[in-house]
């Protein structure tokens, strides 16, 4: 391995080598009037057609011969700015941005940031400014970023309300959430109705479908990318809102100008202040509120070093005779560090837990139950990125991170008599390298190659545990068992990971891109409900859960129209995966300490085509996504061995998201989304025993049926009134109905006996949400 | 442990507008099986095994039953036992005649002579605990309870065994969870599942499991609680009935095939016969609430 490594390395040295005489201009860019870094802003010379876009840390570095140019700095939603720059010696170049502020300017200035859509090697990504998930519709008017990823492109759901997303073909654990790069483990509040991020704090959110590049690894299927914002440098300024649900407050400002700045926002929901009155005696003791704090503070110690810490905190508290809370916390520091205006480093290190509790509220101590689990890790995780010339960006880094997993410590009191029923911690290390160059062939191709190597150890102190063999979909007998020591090896893995990407320009406004990416997974979520549940085990892998594998290929085509207002892409892709995990029949989930008995493995596949336009300037804004798909899995026990469709399955899913501003006071938006049915497995006859009427498929089939389709159309209108033009204080009201046409869309659809007539059996409809939602909220900033 | 009903309850407290509605549906037929309700006892009363036929999911009336057949059981020391058709589907054994079914610790097969083919099944008759003693009280309203008298039973688990139990509980003599037949309280050990409980007293939420909460008891009922043993396979076939009933929502398991215990003498795994042979011992307690 080391030895492709230092060939790889050679390679690319070798590239710039013959180099002239050239300079390089680096620097920073951000916005004016907040001070924030402008992620993916592009730095271009159009008199050599060459560009950079900045890094997430608003980071760029340009290198060019000798000359004078001018250097344009352009970013979505912001002004061009145009410099003229004469190089004769490297040069730090910091720049701010305006925000454009009428049509008028835009009509004048071409965006060139829309140009990224077709120029950069990228593909398979979406990204959404916290502006825009701001202005979607939103279930009772909490504007959220999960399911504001839910309407793009390649994204689907078991259906409403459930926690996570699916994103081609894979599972919700298939998805490496990143807040300020700490992985978020659950990232629900209230079993998936609302997503766990703060928008006041969100500055972007970055979906990566395909063509993941080598820098990232741990998941399948994406790598969604929220970054918060860095707090505004400039001056203090606050915002917040009350809405049905949350109550909102974000303050942010500089701590010492320009320099140090800090954000804290907050957020509690108050169904429960709310309801309190209403509640009869018997009730007023039950809780159940959720709330979570978000935290940055960075500080610039001079050009060529910062530093920034973020934390968050939430929490989702429910008890009524029963006491039952759950939540992650995650802490990030990193440092940016500029080596010379060519080598970028970052170093970041982070703690991220996930934890959930239950315990029954007896007021006799005879009887008791008490029950915690958890998920913590800790990492650490150099990123280089070395900007040889203008042609290639070579990057490179590490990542380790080592993993304590509580399954369950538990007791219960059974008439005075204590046990304990917890089961044994599981530890693991993961640690990758990766190295890759982006490079620009020509005028119109550019490469994105490289590599990931992935290692996991299974750690003591532990069991390592061996199966005896039964008929597949039938509990497998433990064996024997062999005892760990703390730190020895129980089982390891490693795989190479491979990555490619190419661009080629076909013309000014057009370009196809492909994409092959191998991804591996060493975390495994255990979870055999149709949606994801608050309790549900981040497990290891192990000698026994071997790591999920997946391969991806994908094509696209990118075309912009009308001047970049309109960017438009194609996509199609086939994924295979390795070692998916799934469960025998009546698996027992928790408190089993042979749970790995319990578990299957297979293979899966998923294909489709996606279709994206996207309009970015003017009054009317928004995208129309389209994807058509298929996601199948195939488990030895389960469908007798045949290839079934998985549940989160949608033949065909639509999107359609508008905003539209009408004037200064009244902006419009609405959404209208069509998904087919998820499909279930439905009987086909029925039994009696014991006077129960049971259901009974003759080809033991999984996922045989479709439920009916879902859509749903959703409007908001936000009124704002004509500000004090001496008042900093600026609000805006937010009027949203959620299915506005009060479809019943099915969740599911169940099988039961009748109540009063025995002989009787009723399918049944389950509608998460039956009925129109509306909401009022207020929005404020100051 | 149905930890995905409180989800359940808690989702519909906090929702605002989840329905439930009846639908029609098309449901395509199956093959038509044998089917086997094989629960029978140590007890000295007439023990019935019900032979029926699979029908259409949406059949609507009581499956069909099954004459065509002949059914006996296996004892210790080549001992068989004769069950006889009433020609509506129930073969029945009188314990009167050579005594019941009662050698604990002692393994009993089933055997179904049917359309040529030999049809079996093993129960071994595990032991039973004795119930110690019954209480009730008064409760008044609470969240999703009812006011009325709760009653418990008190009956502890074998030891440095594992044991599988199914509870029984009846109010004058019916069964209390009547028009929720799917309330089935089980219990693996003292507990839900898992190692932790062996040996110990039957768990709170097991031992308040007997009174509906729906429906508590009131004065001058009779609460009367059975205990059964059972093998591994009924428990299971059970337990599926109760993981099955709450698969109604966000967060249902994928269900499944109920797994028959009930193979040809080959051991043929795929399910021609459906159903279950379970022999239980019994043990019995009741109190009048005065």
């Amino acid at each position: 391995m080391k030895k492709i490594f230092l060939l790889f390395l050679f390679t690319i040295l070798l590239q710039s080598a013959y180099s002239q005489e050239k300079y390089t201009i680096s620097g920073y860019v951000k916005a004016s009037e907040s001070g924030e870094e402008l992620i993916g802003a592009t730095i271009a010379v159009r008199a050599l057609s060459v560009g950079v876009s900045a890094n997430v840390y608003g980071f760029y570095s340009l290198t060019l011969p000798e000359g004078t140019y001018q250097v344009t700095y352009s970013y979505i939603g912001y002004q061009d700015l145009v410099k003229e720059v004469t190089l004769t010696k490297n040069q730090k170049i910091g720049v701010e941005l305006g925000e454009s502020v009428n049509a008028l300017e835009e009509v004048v200035i071409e965006a060139e940031g829309a140009e990224q859509n077709i120029r950069s090697i990228e593909m398979s990504v979406n990204k959404i400014d916290a502006k825009d998930i701001k202005k979607i519709p939103a279930l009772l008017g909490e504007a959220d970023v999960v399911k504001s990823v839910l309407l793009l492109p390649g994204v689907s759901t078991v259906g409403e309300g459930s926690t996570g997303f699916n994103v081609r073909g894979g599972g919700v654990d298939q998805n490496l959430v990143l807040l300020d790069e700490a992985p978020v483990y659950n990232s629900s509040h209230l079993f998936g109705f609302f997503s766990v991020f703060n928008p006041d704090a969100v500055k972007n959110v970055k979906l990566i479908k395909g063509g993941i590049a080598p820098e990232y690894g741990g998941r399948l299927s994406s790598i969604l990318d929220v970054r918060m914002k860095e707090g505004n440098s400039k001056k203090f300024t606050g915002s917040g809102g009350l809405g049905l649900i949350f109550s909102r407050l974000s303050l942010e400002g500089p701590l010492i100008k320009d320099r140090t700045s800090f954000i804290v926002a907050g957020r509690r929901s108050y169904a429960d202040v709310l309801a309190k009155p209403f509640l009869g005696d018997d009730l007023s003791g039950s809780k159940f509120y959720f709330y979570d704090l978000t935290a940055k503070v960075n500080h610039k110690i001079n050009e060529n070093n910062r530093i920034f810490l973020s934390g968050y905190f939430g929490r989702d508290v429910f008890g009524s005779g029963f006491a039952f809370n759950w939540g992650n916390a995650t802490a990030t520091a990193r440092w940016n560090h500029i080596f010379n205006e060519k080598l970028f480093m970052n170093v970041t290190a982070f703690y991220s837990d996930y934890d959930y509790s239950f315990g029954i509220e007896e007021d006799d101590p005879r009887d008791d139950f008490s029950w915690e689990s958890s998920i913590i890790s800790y990492s650490i995780k150099p990123d280089f990125s070395y900007y040889i010339d203008n042609k290639n960006t070579l990057k490179f880094g590490g990542q380790f991170i080592y993993y304590d997993f509580k399954p369950a410590e538990a007791f219960f009191v059974s008439d005075g008599q204590k046990n304990s029923i917890s089961l044994p911690e599981k530890y693991a290390a993961e640690s990758g390298v990766y190295i890759q160059n982006e490079q620009r062939i020509g005028s119109r191709t550019s490469l994105l190659y490289g590599f990931r190597i992935s290692r996991f150890d299974y750690l003591g102190k532990g069991l390592k545990q061996n199966y005896r063999d039964s008929i597949p979909g039938i509990r497998r007998p433990l064996d024997s068992e062999e005892s760990f020591d703390k730190l020895e090896s129980i089982a390891d893995y490693a795989n190479f990971e491979p990555r490619l990407s190419i661009k080629y320009d076909l013309n000014e406004l057009s370009s196809v891109k492909a994409s092959y990416n191998r991804m591996s997974q060493y975390l495994h979520l255990i979870s055999n409900t149709v949606a994801s549940t608050p309790i549900d085990l981040w497990l290891p892998t192990t000698n026994n859960i071997k790591p999920q594998l997946a391969d991806q290929v994908a094509v696209g085509y990118f075309r912009n129209f009308a001047k970049n207002k309109y960017e438009a892409s194609a996509e199609v892709y086939y994924k295979d995966f390795q070692n998916q995990i799934d469960y025998i029949d009546n698996a027992d989930i928790f408190f089993n300490e042979q749970l790995e008995g319990d578990l299957l493995s297979g293979d899966g596949r998923a294909f489709g085509l996606e279709l994206f336009v996207k309009k970015n300037k003017g009054d009317l804004t928004g995208w129309i996504s389209y994807t058509i798909a298929r996601t199948e899995r195939q488990v030895k026990g389960i469908n007798r061995g045949k290839w079934y469709p998985t549940r989160f399955d949608r033949a065909h899913n639509l999107s359609v998201v508008t905003s539209y501003k009408l004037n200064e006071k009244w902006s419009f938006s609405a959404n209208f989304i069509y998904s087919s049915g998820t499909p279930a497995t439905f009987p086909t006859n029925r039994y009696e025993i014991q006077g129960i009427v049971l259901p009974h498929n003759d080809e033991d089939a999984r996922n045989n049926f479709r439920i009916p389709s879902y859509h749903r159309f959703d409007i908001s209108a936000t009124l704002t009134p004509k500000k004090n033009k001496d008042r900093k204080f600026k609000g805006e009201w937010v009027f949203s109905v959620y299915n506005l046409y009060s479809r019943r869309n099915p969740f599911s659809i169940f099988f039961e006996q009748d109540d009063l007539d025995p002989r009787v059996t009723n399918a049944i409809r389950f509608s998460v949400i039956g009925s129109f939602v509306p909401a009022v909220s207020y929005n404020f900033n100051f | 442990m149905r930890v995905s009903n409180i989800f359940i309850f808690l989702v519909l407290l906090v929702t605002f507008s989840s329905c439930e509605d009846k639908i029609d549906l098309d449901l395509e037929d199956g093959k038509i099986q044998l089917v086997v309700d094989g629960f029978i006892t140590n007890d000295s009363s007439i023990q019935t095994i019900r032979l029926t036929k699979t029908a259409a999911y949406f059949s609507n009336i009581e499956t069909p039953f099954e004459n065509d057949a002949v059914v006996r059981v296996l004892g210790p020391n080549n001992k068989v036992f004769n069950f006889i058709s009433d020609g509506i589907g129930n073969f029945s054994y009188n314990p009167q005649m050579s005594g019941p079914l009662d050698s604990t610790n002692f393994s009993y097969q089933l055997e179904i002579d049917y359309k040529g083919e030999t049809y079996q099944a093993l129960s071994v008759l595990n032991p039973i605990p004795s119930i110690d003693s019954m209480t009730y009280a008064f409760e008044e309203e609470e969240l999703g309870a009812e006011e009325g008298y709760y009653t418990q039973f008190y009956a502890r688990d074998f030891a440095g065994r594992k044991d599988y139990y199914w509870i029984r509980s009846f109010r004058n003599g019916t069964n209390v969870y009547e028009e929720d037949r799917t309330f089935l309280i089980l219990s693996e050990d003292a507990a839900f599942g898992g190692d932790g409980a062996d040996g110990f007293v039957f768990i709170l939420p097991l031992r308040a499991a007997i009174t509906n909460q729906e429906d508590p008891f009131k004065l001058g009922d009779t609460s009367s609680v059975e205990l059964f043993s059972l093998n591994s396979a009924p428990y299971q076939f059970l337990d599926q009935i109760i993981t099955n009933s709450g698969n109604d929502g966000l967060f249902a398991t994928p269900s499944a095939n109920y797994r028959s215990n009930i193979l040809t003498m080959a051991g043929n795994p795929q399910e021609e016969v459906l159903g279950v042979f379970s022999l239980s011992a019994i043990s019995k307690f009741e109190i009048v609430i005065q």
